[in-house]
Parts: C-alpha cells; sequence; structure tokens
C-alpha cells in the first residue's frame, strides 16, 4: 500500500496488463472510477521492464508519480512478474470486470489478445459463472491475423477493408495456422482475389470463436474486449456467424488493465 | 531435360451407378419413421440382423461418408463443438454427437443430414470407440442400448472362444431384443436371404479384385471403396449383384483393351492404403496420386468385407455361427483390427498386388490403427523391401488435414522408390 | 513419497529384496490378485516424468501419455527388468501394445486378456470367468507352480486389507482436510502400485495410526492452509503432474477427496469372498458398475450423479476435472458431465493434462480464475 500523496484530493489506483506482446496499465480515479490515463507498450523480453516503463509513461501522462498510486493490480501472463503489485488477479476476472463496467448488461465476454483467446460467461452480478480458453494454438488470436495478413502481403490495418470488398466465398478451413497460412498461399497462386481471401480469413476466426461460444452459450448482450477487437473485420464476421450484435468499448485492448484497476480500487 | 508427364485419372464409368442407389438408401433412413418403420443405428458387423429383421439401419462409418458426399460434414462436426465436444474426440464420434446436438439444440445443419432419431442402439464393440458413441446418445436421446463385445483376435488361438463369445452374445442378447422391439420373432429367413445376395455379390467382388493384380490397373481403390455399400451397408439388396456384374464387365473390357485407370499408360507407382478411407478427402487424394503418377490399390480396411465369400453358408443349420465365423475361425475378418493380423493382411496385400509402397493413413482422430503403423512399415521394409509413409490427416474433419504436409510425405516417399528403382 | 520419485528403482528394488519376478499390469482393472497368488510381484504399468524422444517413431504424438511413455520406455530398454506383463483391452492404445512389446522388449511373459465389456447377460459373466481361469493356467505355468484356491483367497485377503487401509485414510483427509497436501495422498496410492502390498499395508497401518492419533495437533498446524474446498475427477490410468496438484493447493484450495484411479478408483472395492469360489469373486469385483469407468462400456452409468455426491459429501465448493488428453473414454463422457454439473450448479473448471506440459502458465490462469471465481469474483 502506499500512501496517497497529501496534494491530492483524490485517490489514484492502477492496472497493470502484462500479455505476451504488449503490455498495458490504466490509472484510474478510485472514486468516480474515471480513468486518468493510461499507456500501451511492448512486452519485450522483460516482464518487470515493461511493466514498469509502461506504469512511468501513464503517470507521466497524469502527471504523477509511484507514490500516488494507493494500490495496484497486475493480471496477464505476466502478472507474477509486476514487482510494485499489491494484488495479482487473473486476466479472465479482469476482462469481465471491465466489460461490466463499459456495458453494465454485459452476459458473454469474447476477448481475442496477441497470443490467445477466452469466452467468458458472467452473471447478472457480473461474476464469472464459466469460461474457455484457447492458449495453446495461435488460431482465433492476433497472431494468426498477423500471419494471414503477412502471406497476403498487406498491413494488418487494411485487412477489413479488403474483407469488405469481397464478392466471392472462398474458405480457409485449417484450423492451425501454420497449415491455414499454406491455404491462403495456394490460394493466391490459384488467382483468387485478396479481398475474397480477407473475407475467408476473418471468417475462419469466427468459426475457431464459435467453437469456443457455443461450449458455453451465448447470452446477451455480447461484448468484445482485447486488442483484435479493433480489427472491424473481425467483429463483423462474428456477428454474422452468431447472429448477435456484439458491443465493443472503445479502448478495447486496455479492457484487461481497467478491470484490474477496478479491483485495486475496491481493494481500499 | 525430362518432361513432367501429364496423368490423368481415368474413373469406372460404372461407379457412377452407385451414387443413386446410396441416395435412395439415406432417402429411405430418411423416410423411414413416417413410414412407420424401424429405425436401428449400428456399429461394427452387426447390422445384418436388423436388417434380418426389416429394420432399416444406419451405419456408423458410412454416415460419415454420407456427410462427406453432401459436404456437410464440417458443419456438423462444428455442431458438436459448439455443443461441447472434445476435438481430439473421434470424428465418427462427434459426427453423431453433432447431429444430435442439431437436433437438440437446433444448431445449423444441413437438414438431408439430419436422420430420425432411432428406435435402438446397437453396438457391435469392434472398437472401442462405438461403444462411446452410442453411450452418449444414450444419455442425451435417450435411446435404448443393445450391445455385444466383438473382441479383434491377437492370436489365432483365441478365435474359437471368442468366437463362442460373440455367438452367445447375439443369441442371448441381440436377437431377444430386436425381437422386442420389432414385435416379432427373429426372421431367420430374412436372414439367410441376405446372405445368398451378399454370397453371390461378394464373389463377384472377388473377381473384380483380380483386375488390381494387372499392370497397370484398369482400376483403383477408390473406385472400390465407393463401390463397398453393395457388400456392406447395402447387403441382401437385389441391385448389388447387378452392380457387381456391371462393375466385372467393364473391368473385363478394360484389360481386353488394356485401358489403364491412369492414363496415358497406366502407373508409375502403385500403393497400399493403410486406415479407414478418407471419406471427405477422396478427391484431394486422388488428384494428388494421380499428379505422380500413383494409384491406391488396396488396403486391410477395405479389404475386411467378406473377402472369403465360399465360407458364407445360407443354408447352415446355424446361421448365426456362420455369420460369426465369418470374423474368426474361418475368414479371420475381425483380425485386421490388431496390429498383429495387420502386419500379416498387410505383407500378403503388397505381395499379391505388387505394391510398390505403402501410404499409411493415421487419422489424428483415430487410435486403432496407429500404433502398430511404423512397425508395419519397418518390418513390410524389412521383409519385401517396399517402403512407407505414414500420413496424418482425417476421415472427415477438414481442420486437421494440410495438403501442404501431406504433399511433402507422398513426394518423399515416391522420391524413395524411384532410388530403389534405380539402384536396381 | 521416496518410492514414486523413480517407480523404476523401486520396483527394481523389490524384485532385489523379494527375489520375485515383476509382472506389469496394465491398468485399470486386471485382477493383480491373481498374479500375487502364483507368487509374482504385481506392479501397476507408470507413466514416466520424461519427455518421449524414441517413442515416437512407433507411436503418434496424439497418443495418452501413459501408452507413448511405455512405449517410448519399451523400445530404450528401460522395461527389461521386469519379468512379464498383462494386458487387457481397457481402450484401443491399450491393445496395440502386445505388439510393441513383443518386438522391443521380449519379455518372458506377455499375456493380453480380453476382459470384456460390462455388458448385460450371462455371456459376460461367464467368459470373464473362462479368461480368468485361462490367465490364471498361464500365470502358473509361468510361476512353475499351481495357484490353489487357498492361495488366491490369501492373496485376496491381502489386497482387501490394503484396500481397507487406503479406504481409512482417504476417510481421514475427508474428516481433516488441510493436513495432507494432494501429492502426498496420490503417492500413498501410487505406491501400492509399485510396492508389494504386505508391505504397503503395514506401512500404510502405522501411517494411520500417526495421523489419527495426532491429529487435532496437525489440524492446527495445517500444512494446506486454504479457503476453498475441491474435489478431482477424472485422470483415468495415469498420473497428472505433481506440480498440478501443487498449484491447486498453492491458489487456496483444499483437495479434499477425488475419484481418479491412482485414487479412489484403485481401491474402491474389495472382493467380496462370500464361501465363493475366489475366482467368481473376482469377476465380480470387476463387473462392479461402481465407480464408474468410462472404458468398462456400462452404457447405463452415470458418472454425473457420481461427481455430484462426492462434491455433497464433503461440502465442495467446486470440482477440477483432470482430463488426460487423448484419452477418448473420458473425452467422449466429459461434455456430459460439464452439462450436468453446470445444471446442477456445482463450479467447475477443466484443465487438460499433457505429458509434456506445454503451458504451466495456461494451467495456472485457468485454475486461478476458477479460484476467483469460488470466492465471488475477487
Amino acid at each position: 500500500m502506499r500512501r496517497s500523496s497529501a496534494r491530492r484530493a483524490m485517490t489514484a489506483v492502477a492496472g497493470v496488463d502484462v500479455g505476451s506482446i504488449f503490455t498495458k496499465v490504466v490509472i484510474i480515479d478510485a472514486e468516480s472510477r474515471d480513468i486518468i490515463s493510461f499507456s500501451i507498450m511492448r512486452s519485450g523480453a522483460s516482464h518487470e521492464n515493461a511493466s514498469r516503463s509502461a506504469a512511468e509513461n501513464a503517470l507521466k501522462a497524469a502527471g504523477m508519480s509511484f507514490d500516488d498510486l494507493a494500490y495496484v493490480v497486475s493480471t496477464g501472463y505476466g502478472r507474477s512478474r509486476v514487482p510494485f503489485a499489491d494484488r495479482q488477479i487473473t486476466e479472465i476476472t479482469c476482462h469481465a470486470r471491465a466489460a461490466k463496467f463499459f456495458f453494465p448488461d454485459a452476459h458473454t465476454i469474447i476477448d481475442i489478445g496477441g497470443q490467445d483467446s477466452k469466452v467468458i460467461r458472467i452473471d447478472d452480478d457480473g461474476k464469472v459463472v464459466n469460461f474457455v480458453m484457447n492458449d495453446r494454438c495461435a488460431a482465433g488470436t492476433g497472431r494468426f491475423l498477423e500471419v494471414m495478413a503477412a502471406a497476403l502481403e498487406v498491413d494488418l490495418e487494411k485487412l477489413s477493408e479488403l474483407a469488405r470488398k469481397a464478392k466471392r466465398h472462398v474458405e480457409v478451413s485449417s484450423v492451425c495456422a501454420v497449415f491455414a497460412e499454406s491455404e491462403v498461399i495456394s490460394l493466391i497462386a490459384s488467382g483468387h482475389e485478396k479481398t475474397d481471401i480477407a473475407a475467408a480469413i476473418f471468417r475462419a476466426i469466427a468459426r475457431r470463436i464459435t467453437g469456443m461460444v457455443g461450449q458455453l452459450g451465448i447470452q446477451e448482450r455480447v461484448v468484445m474486449t482485447g486488442g483484435v477487437a479493433k480489427n472491424e473485420g473481425v467483429v463483423r464476421a462474428l456477428e454474422e456467424r452468431l447472429k448477435v450484435e456484439i458491443a465493443v468499448p472503445e479502448e478495447p485492448q486496455i479492457a484487461g488493465a481497467l478491470g484490474a484497476a477496478l479491483f485495486a480500487a475496491e481493494s481500499l | 531435360m525430362v518432361e513432367k508427364k501429364r496423368y490423368k485419372l481415368n474413373r469406372l464409368e460404372t461407379t457412377r451407378l452407385i451414387g443413386p442407389l446410396v441416395d435412395r438408401h439415406w432417402a429411405e433412413l430418411r423416410e423411414a419413421k413416417e413410414r412407420g418403420e424401424k429405425v436401428a443405428w449400428c456399429s461394427g458387423p452387426l447390422f445384418i440382423f436388423p436388417y434380418a429383421m426389416g429394420m432399416k439401419c444406419h451405419f456408423m462409418a458410412g454416415y460419415a461418408a454420407y456427410c462427406a458426399g453432401r459436404k456437410a460434414g464440417d458443419q456438423v462436426l462444428e455442431a458438436a463443438e459448439a455443443d461441447g465436444e472434445l476435438m481430439d474426440t473421434c470424428s465418427y464420434h462427434r459426427l453423431h454427437t453433432g447431429m444430435a446436438a442439431a437436433i437438440l439444440r437446433g444448431h445449423p445443419v444441413k437438414k438431408e443430414v439430419i436422420l430420425p432419431i432411432p428406435d435402438l442402439l446397437i453396438i457391435g464393440r469392434l472398437c472401442t470407440e462405438m461403444a462411446h458413441y452410442a453411450e452418449a446418445l444414450h444419455r442425451r436421446l435417450g435411446i435404448p442400448v443393445v450391445a455385444v463385445d466383438f473382441p479383434p483376435p491377437r492370436r489365432k488361438e483365441d478365435l474359437p472362444r471368442l468366437e463362442r463369445f460373440v455367438v452367445r452374445q447375439i443369441k442371448e442378447n441381440l436377437i431377444p431384443t430386436l425381437e422386442k422391439v420389432c414385435g416379432k420373432e427373429f426372421d431367420e429367413e430374412g436372414l439367410r436371404r441376405i446372405l445368398r445376395v451378399l454370397k453371390e455379390a461378394a464373389t463377384i467382388r472377388n473377381q473384380c479384385w483380380e483386375f488390381f493384380k494387372l499392370k497397370p490397373t484398369p482400376w483403383t481403390l477408390w473406385d472400390y471403396g465407393v463401390s463397398i455399400a453393395p457388400v456392406f451397408y447395402m447387403m441382401g439388396k437385389p441391385e448389388t449383384v447387378p452392380y457387381y456384374k456391371a462393375l466385372l464387365c467393364e473391368l473385363k473390357e478394360r484389360a481386353e483393351k488394356k485401358i489403364p485407370a491412369i492414363l496415358p499408360d497406366g502407373e508409375k507407382y502403385r500403393l497400399y492404403w493403410d486406415g479407414w478411407l478418407p471419406w471427405a478427402f477422396l478427391g484431394m487424394f486422388i488428384r494428388k496420386f494421380v499428379s505422380y503418377g500413383a494409384v491406391p490399390i488396396c488396403g486391410r480396411y477395405p479389404w475386411e468385407f467378406f473377402p472369403h465369400p465360399e465360407y458364407i453358408d445360407p443354408d447352415a443349420d446355424d446361421v448365426v455361427q456362420n455369420w460369426v465365423e465369418l470374423y474368426y475361425t474361418k475368414a479371420q475378418q475381425a483380425a485386421v483390427f490388431m496390429p498383429e493380423g495387420a502386419l500379416e493382411e498387410v505383407t500378403k496385400l503388397v505381395e499379391e498386388y505388387s505394391i510398390d509402397g505403402l501410404v499409411m493413413f493415421a487419422s489424428r482422430t483415430c487410435r486403432a490403427w496407429n500404433v502398430g503403423q511404423q512397425e508395419i512399415i519397418n518390418e513390410v521394409e524389412r521383409r519385401l523391401g517396399v517402403p512407407g509413409v505414414v500420413i496424418e490427416a482425417d476421415m472427415v474433419d477438414s481442420r486437421m488435414v494440410s495438403e501442404a504436409q501431406i504433399e511433402t510425405r507422398l513426394q518423399a516417399l515416391f522420391e524413395t522408390i524411384d532410388a530403389r528403382r534405380r539402384r536396381e | 513419497m521416496r518410492a514414486v520419485e523413480n517407480p523404476y528403482r523401486t520396483v527394481y528394488e523389490w524384485k532385489e529384496r523379494t527375489g520375485k519376478k515383476v509382472v506389469g499390469c496394465y491398468p485399470m482393472w486386471l485382477p493383480e490378485e491373481l498374479v500375487h497368488a502364483a507368487g509374482l510381484l504385481p506392479v501397476v504399468v507408470w507413466r514416466s516424468d520424461e519427455p518421449v524422444t524414441v517413442g515416437h517413431a512407433y507411436v503418434q504424438t496424439f497418443n495418452c501419455g501413459l501408452t507413448r511413455s511405455f512405449v517410448d520406455d519399451a523400445v530404450r530398454g528401460k522395461l527389461n527388468f521386469i519379468d512379464g506383463f498383462v494386458i487387457y483391452r481397457t481402450c484401443l492404445q491399450a491393445q496395440e501394445l502386445p505388439f510393441i512389446l513383443e518386438r522391443h522388449v521380449r519379455p518372458a511373459y506377455l499375456e493380453y486378456l480380453y476382459l470384456p465389456a460390462i455388458f448385460p447377460g450371462n455371456a459376460t459373466k461367464d467368459f470373464l470367468i473362462e479368461e480368468l481361469e485361462r490367465f490364471k493356467a498361464s500365470l502358473e505355468k509361468f510361476a512353475g507352480r499351481e495357484i490353489s484356491d487357498d492361495d488366491l483367497r490369501r492373496s485376496i485377503e491381502i489386497y482387501n486389507e490394503n484396500r481397507r487401509l487406503l479406504r481409512r485414510f482417504y476417510e481421514f483427509r475427508r474428516e481433516n482436510p488441510g493436513i495432507l497436501r494432494a501429492r502426498e495422498v496420490m503417492a500413498v496410492v501410487w505406491s501400492s502400485m509399485l510396492v508389494p502390498k504386505e508391505e504397503h499395508s503395514s506401512w500404510l497401518r502405522e501411517l494411520l495410526s500417526e495421523l489419527e492419533g495426532r491429529h487435532e495437533e496437525l489440524l492446527k498446524e495445517r500444512r494446506v492452509k486454504g479457503d476453498l474446498k475441491v474435489v478431482l475427477t477424472g485422470a483415468l490410468c495415469q498420473t497428472p503432474q505433481f506440480e498440478i496438484l501443487d498449484m491447486i493447493e498453492d491458489l487456496g484450495m483444499v483437495v479434499v477427496d477425488d475419484d481418479l484411479y491412482v485414487g479412489y478408483k484403485y481401491f474402491a472395492n474389495d472382493v467380496e469372498l462370500d464361501g465363493r469360489r475366489p475366482l467368481e469373486a473376482l469377476a465380480d469385483r470387476y463387473l462392479r458398475r461402481k465407480p464408474t469407468c468410462p472404458t468398462k462400456g456400462d452404457w447405463e452409468m452415470n458418472w454425473t450423479d457420481e461427481v455430484v455426491d462426492m462434491v455433497k459429501r464433503n461440502d465442495a465448493d467446486g470440482v477440477i476435472s483432470l482430463l488426460i488428453k487423448f484419452c477418448p473414454p473420458h473425452l467422449c463422457y466429459y461434455p456430459d458431465i460439464k452439462r450436468g454439473l453446470v445444471q446442477a450448479g456445482i463450479p467447475e473448471v477443466m484443465i487438460e493434462v499433457e505429458h509434456e506440459i506445454v503451458s504451466l502458465e495456461g494451467v495456472r490462469t485457468r485454475l486461478q480464475s476458477f479460484a476467483e471465481a469460488l470466492r465471488r469474483g475477487a
């Protein structure tokens, strides 16, 4: 516990989400729950360094120092390697918390991160009742998109735009990113349009996620969190498959860190 | 410069005839309940019994071929996964539980692959998975079950007592249950009628097999694979004999005119195919094979279907005994399900059909054949100098298939065969 | 605990000490008593902790850990000190193992039994007894001596005694959660599979009187501190990694009961002699339908109810399903258990157990999320 600064009237807390690719820090006002600042940085090789740097960035943006943080909760893959954290909570619990914060009627959360994906069911009180995690293969994760975009020789950001122009239905059927990559390459070689292939890639991710969602059953409202949610093509493909509207917060990538920060506030 | 030869597949005409026959079988199954007929879902070598009772019968592996044919396999598998089935389980299991999921929870699946819920699940536990899928369907749909343990034999000396065990179970459990479900006495004459037709069909089919010995071969294992139904889940139907007669006729004609299955002038590599047939990927595999001038010729699984019709005796005093003898003491059909019997069978087939290489298909969700496969390759290599390769794919689940990986392994096999030929 | 650290050494040392021949019995339901009555030393085949290397030339990566580990051991010559093996049709993978053993281990004794699925009707029971008679005869031949009914009765009593003690041990854990670590409890059961039953029973008797004698004192210095009580289900045939058990406890969950094979299943039922032929009594134990085992083919079995009972009996907060990867009997049943537990309102998490642990972090995240949810979302 750090003493709250006598200079400030409000108490600040932070959530630190150390993912395998990106580290996210969110600082909020413990009382109002307003987001004061946040920072997203590459995790690199050292989680300790990444969490410290990202926190410093966020503090600088808020005009604060470490001493001003009353409580810090860490989450994510590297949550146990944040030396200044007071407590660590899994990203499942944190994403659920953030989703409910953004959308009080959230019941199903789809979190697609860089290296893993999860589907979480929460009850009316926001308590996690069930979850399914895929952390062992790249299918249905940001990595899959990266590999496919590279195979198409297109910027990741442009994929959604491409997919929107798709005309013909093409299939990428493999469950494995390595298999799918060679599928994409042979589709290009056989002369298929990049637009159609891009759409097929999004459908492939949606298929993978749908399998996970099905195991838990859908209950609306469905919310998407995690960096990949910024990719409109994925959201659309999922909406089409699941036949539900999917709500995406403005900054889906910081959901984990925000959830952690909210728990930090509650811990005071 | 050596020009790469362009090979072309020369499919048989007769195999076109099987399509409508198969369609009719499935249509009858789909409409059975509306007509007030009794339906059984059967696994293992037991469906001759419900057939004898006039039931419509669905067979486990047949459903996979059917879904594949309707391009609905992946859809049904997705329904299974959405229902909580784990992807590592047998594709046949997931196909059936996927169908159940579609029925119970309305997952979207093509209507024609939804079959009516049967009156009875008959387990012929030749493969232990056959028990698991029926158990799951029993739990979820409440369908009554009757089961016969059908252990594959490890050694010749085990045959008589296993046979006794199976015969006894059929007589004491299966037949009384069928009588109860159908509300009538067991139709022994019905059984004999089926056997009569089966014997004739299989005898003609065996004559067709002889043509695989020709070089070049006039037909492929895939041609035969789609023609198994008449001696399998279509057994006893009158149209099965004319089908094989037509098949034999076409083969004789091709042999006389020296027309090969692979144009322009026959195959470069003659292959043995182990494991199940990859129903949903028959097209993909044959295209790959043909591009190298390779042709699949034989396999232990397709050769399991009544290779010795001379032992079928429709007039035997004890027809149940006669039927089970085909699997055990007389024709040992069940033996190929154990690696010991498999090694023997593979060696025999490789010699009989002048095989150049072994393609051991290991389905990633099936563990029935794979522990012995590498050993069999090693042994056949040692004894007969014929190389082999293991290919991982699946019968139905396209998510488990990587064409690139298969291509690499096949190419390696052909290069090995080429290298050996150069040395000779 | 020492006994299970290096099962190879443990079994080898007992072989030296007793001068008996060792017969490896494949899990899960082989009537070891027959082997014991022949004057041989039955041990249950185990999964090693080493990653599979050479073995992958003979078995695929999508076979279960025990199959792959066993094949790896076989082809590397690590099993050559075992004099004989008995394998039966536990599942598809097991039935293919004699082929490998014959070619790579060439044991002096190799027996394959056709223990039948538990289907209703007399044919099953008669065939089972016929198989056991045949097994008995082949053991007599290998051991060079007859197995009299009295010999068999004696062995059965020795096994029953061990089972009784193990049951008492499990009851002790139920009544005093937190005194014993989960890995210690598993080691106690596992060691029974590796050493002579007589020795294990005498050692366990001492342990139990110490535990029972000191239980109040031990409760105070509780070694496993946790606010949550969980039960474990699944793990057929093989042990999960002890690290997973440790992790469960590190996260504040106390394991109070289980239905694992290296656990409750191993000692669940006694052989009821009741003045019958001992061989028949052995057959009856095999045919018992509880505890449910999905390898036995009983389509009316209800594993879910048994898990629910276990939860209620122990007033547990939740269930952890240990799913051995590539174990079809469990995998095919699992969706129904999950659905049943959800319906019964019992929280559950599924942990996939692999032979080569790919990601302990993933396991930790799942277990921690589960614990957080049990504590009402942190």
